[in-house]
């Protein structure tokens, strides 16, 4: 009888083990996510067992490919782990020296730069990189590099606003454009990193008085993402848009004909020509502070800054490329070039925190 | 004394195990509470200033108006099911619980796709109408629009618990008004109401408690609510430690609302010993009547669940061939297993507490039976604050442990495992298995297991040969809804979940968040037909159990 309840609590026990078990065997995998892939490819001349461990917020196809170009030229097998950029830096905090992640991957200079701040990477003393990514667009400690550009721009509607009525980001806080500004949230990092360039370069009073402005101006209380910006425009509730470049590429590729149209009747205005620039960002790499293949990963990052991975690497996600030597895309050509503000874009970083305040303080939701 | 010996072991032994589980339901949120007496760091100062009220306001108006709405809704809907005859009847007394399948997330995308510019309903007008519209009529992703959804997609509570209390308890008193000549207006507004007020608040604070809980739904729409604000202090401003002060104050609330609802329901209470099943006399509605019910029937139906699985249905044929790979069915595959697994523990777990609190009918039974209660009314995004705060003290306490095991191990095992993830399931389930286990033992009551007592056996073996044949039916029913609701969840999945591990909920919500609506319809589509077949079950097997 006893034997029954030992029986019974044994086997909870178990299943307890068990599922222990089970959780270990998939944290295993993911660390190792991509072999399968990619050991058909391996280069026998090399020695085994060569990897780097990526930590990525990209999801376009084209990226694999590039990895397994890369995988043959080195013998090197990259193993990915996917995931949304705020939870893969809170992943690296979390897993400390014990982590497998050599390389992170993630959008906006901001983030970078708080990565860099939780002591999650380390700095990269090479040749080869600092040719291929000019200097503002990597950390002043080279803790991370740029690895492609966008840029926010303003979105206009082409039926209702003659672009030669736009001019600069100050300007849209002006009475003429009373109602009529379309822009997202400011808990999203563009907006943040946007707001961070102004103080870097106008100082936090003028930064201010902007970010007021704006919303006096509003069509709409913010709401929606950055396509939603644009869908309004046509729908006539605005006539602006404060957009990512890359978000017009996405549209004009939609396979919803609806969205095609959408971006087809707005125009992209490039702002600040003649005075501060356009501010621009960047999706960027960081070799991990405890990274256990720093040579295989520095490798990699050599690798896609270079000028055979850029092209593809960009107009994945119709950026333009950081490497100066390599042209972008036909679509960003016909947009033409432009100047870009002109500051380290580790001052987005440095300025985040008092962006976010800023934001809070003035209202804008 | 042989005998009494054993009983006192076996007794040990469940109710330690009771002992054990409870304690690990408890620690993890006693210990974000004790957070709030620690002293703030300096983005708290901002995030009082400038933010909490926001959060407060938000989760209220939410709340409050959702409450409302869902109450008359569901109220209205139950009364009219239950006392009368229309077109269509049989088939709404049922399909009016659908709306449940679809996890107020999805809903909230698959509204906005069909209201948005480039929607269905705003592209047709305007390509073959020519029509065009000013944009406030569409404008889902609101306050307004948040409500609409919630209380389109959770009034189901309010009706399933309000409809069951008239079938089974108020036809004598609603006959006895009708015999005594009071209008059919009469009857709802000074019988039917305060009969029914108990149930009608008890579906009510599920629903504010599943509002509370929400984090797609708010998230998606661009409102800032409590869930939202954890999420953005935790992961945006890399603050744990105003997160968890967040956390704190919501729980506070939440422990508000369950207090209000006690006192509410406690004062008058209408219990109906005769649990003899009558139900009411139907009266038919005729004429105008009758369409005028089977349309606000029809609508509600509609708006809760036919245009959005129609819309999903159509999505999906036009993405399912890109969508259906390899890495889908692994995904699928994993959703299922994690809930069909987590389910079965919080069932085992269930019957242990249950069987301990039948057995010993004091102070420490009340207490478990109650704390079982309080994780389902904790939102995921604090459950999960909690577990990884916890599970992190765990790994560090068992370092030694891992590296006797491996010597190359490394110091987060159990956190970076799938085991956080189920722990925190039945942290926040537990309730619900625990709720059926315990409604079915009360149906048994005591009797057999005291004769197989009296007969000699102990409880484990009473348990296994004479009680778990009888509850069986409450253990399939409390199964089938920890299952449905582990493959919705979402919060706590999103947070907890180790790199690489999707499930259906999380991938429908990812897709949508990276404005991929169409690509998420296909595993939406699939969790709200798991949701309705489970459905289906339960309803089939909560009637054979009625008759």
């Amino acid at each position: 009888m006893k034997n029954k309840l030992m029986k019974i609590s044994l086997s909870l026990m178990l299943v307890l083990a068990l599922v222990a078990l089970a959780g270990c065997q998939t944290s295993q995998e993911t660390q190792a996510p991509q072999e399968k892939t990619e050991e058909a490819t391996e280069n026998q001349e090399k020695p085994k067992n060569q990897v780097v461990n990526l930590y990525t917020d990209r999801h376009y196809e084209t990226d694999e490919e590039l990895y397994k170009m890369f995988t043959e030229e080195t013998g090197i097998k990259v193993n990915v782990v996917k995931g949304k950029s705020d939870e893969l830096i809170e992943r690296l905090a979390r897993e400390g020296a014990d982590t497998q992640a050599d390389l992170l991957i993630t959008a906006d200079a901001g983030r970078l730069f708080r990565a860099k701040e939780k002591e999650l990477l380390q700095s990269v003393d090479n040749e080869t990189l600092f040719d291929n990514i000019p200097e503002n667009l990597r950390d002043e400690d080279n803790q991370w590099f740029g690895l492609t550009v966008r840029g926010r721009v303003i979105v206009y509607s082409k039926d209702r606003v003659n672009p030669s009525e736009l001019s600069t980001y100050e300007d849209l806080t002006s009475d003429k454009w009373e109602k009529k500004i379309l822009v997202r949230s400011s808990s999203n990092i563009y907006n943040q990193s946007l707001l961070a360039s102004f103080i870097a370069i106008n100082g936090e009073e003028k930064a201010k008085e902007w970010a007021k402005g704006i919303v006096k101006n509003m069509a709409r209380d913010p709401e929606g993402n950055d396509r939603a910006q644009a869908k309004a425009i046509v729908a006539g509730e605005g006539d602006l848009a404060i957009m990512n470049t890359y978000y017009i590429g996405k549209m004009l590729n939609s396979s919803d004909p609806e969205e095609v149209k959408v971006a087809k009747s707005v125009g992209v205005f490039f702002p600040n020509q003649d005075t501060t620039g356009t501010h621009i960002n960047v999706s960027g790499i960081g070799l991990a502070r405890h990274a256990k293949n720093s040579e295989n990963a520095i490798k990699l990052m050599e690798f896609l800054s270079s000028e055979k991975a850029q092209k593809q690497f960009a107009e994945a996600n119709y950026e333009y490329p950081v490497n100066p030597d390599v042209e972008p895309s036909e679509l960003l050509k016909s947009w033409g070039e432009f100047k870009t503000q002109d500051i380290n874009l580790s001052k987005l970083g440095e300025f985040n925190k008092r962006a976010v305040e800023i934001f809070n303080e003035i209202g804008w939701k | 004394m042989i005998r009494t010996k054993y009983i006192k072991h076996s007794l040990n032994s469940w109710s330690i195990l009771s002992f054990i589980f409870i304690s690990l339901i408890i620690f993890p949120n006693l210990n974000i509470l004790m957070n709030l007496i620690n002293k703030p760091n300096e983005n708290w100062t901002h995030i009082k200033t400038y933010l909490l009220n926001d959060y407060i306001i938000n989760s209220m108006i939410l709340v409050i108006f959702t409450g409302i709405l869902t109450t008359i809704i569901g109220i209205s809907l139950s009364w009219i099911i239950s006392a009368y005859d229309f077109p269509g009847r049989k088939f709404f007394e049922w399909g009016l619980i659908l709306p449940l399948a679809i996890p107020p997330y999805i809903a909230a995308y698959t509204y906005n796709g069909i209201l948005d510019y480039t929607g269905v309903i705003q592209a047709t007008l305007r390509n073959h109408f020519n029509i065009q519209l000013s944009q406030k009529y569409f404008d889902i992703m609101s306050m307004k629009g948040s409500i609409f959804i919630f209380t389109i997609f959770l009034f189901p509570y309010v009706y399933i618990i309000t409809k069951s209390f008239l079938e089974k308890q108020s036809a004598a008193l609603i006959e006895n008004a009708r015999l005594l000549g009071r209008s059919q207006l009469e009857i709802f507004i000074h019988v039917v109401l305060p009969i029914s007020r108990a149930s009608i608040i008890g579906g009510v604070s599920l629903v504010i408690l599943e509002v509370l809980n929400d984090y797609g739904v708010v998230k998606f729409f661009g409102i800032t609510t409590f869930s939202t604000a954890i999420f953005k202090t935790w992961f945006g401003m890399g603050d744990i430690d105003s997160a968890v002060r967040i956390s704190a104050i919501l729980l506070l609330i939440v422990f508000a609302i369950l207090l209000i609802e006690k006192l509410f329901r406690g004062r008058k209470k209408y219990s109906f010993s005769n649990t003899k099943f009558r139900p009411i006399t139907r009266k038919e509605l005729k004429d105008v009547k009758g369409i005028l019910a089977f349309l606000f029937c029809f609508a509600v139906f509609s708006l809760g669940f036919l245009i959005p699985t129609l819309q999903l249905a159509h999505w999906s044929l036009m993405t399912y061939k890109k969508i259906l790979d390899i890495e889908f069915w692994r995904f699928t595959f994993s959703s299922l297993s994690i809930a069909l697994l987590s389910a079965g523990l919080i069932i085992i777990i269930a019957i242990i507490i249950a069987n301990y609190c039948r057995m010993n009918d004091n102070f420490l039974s009340k207490l478990y039976s109650k704390t079982t209660a309080v994780g389902y009314s904790i939102p995921g995004a604090v459950i999960a604050i909690a577990v990884i705060i916890f599970f992190i003290a765990l790994d560090n306490k068992l370092f030694w442990l891992y590296k006797l095991i491996d010597k190359n191990s490394s110091k987060l095992v159990l956190s970076t495992s799938i085991t956080m993830l189920i722990f925190a399931y039945i942290i926040r389930f537990l309730a619900i298995g625990f709720n059926s286990i315990e409604s079915g033992f009360e149906k048994i009551g005591k009797k057999f297991s005291e004769a197989s007592r009296t007969l000699g056996m102990n409880i484990t073996e009473t348990f296994l040969k004479v009680d778990f044949k009888m509850i069986k039916p409450s253990i399939i029913s409390g199964f089938i809804l920890v299952f449905v609701d582990i493959l919705k969840e979402l919060p706590l999945t999103l947070i907890l979940r180790p790199f690489n591990f999707n499930t259906l909920a999380t991938k429908s919500f990812e897709y949508a968040n990276d404005e991929m609506i169409h690509e998420a319809s296909v595993s939406s589509l699939i969790i709200i037909i798991i949701s309705i077949i489970s459905i289906y079950i339960f309803n089939k097997a909560s009637d054979k159990e009625a008759s």
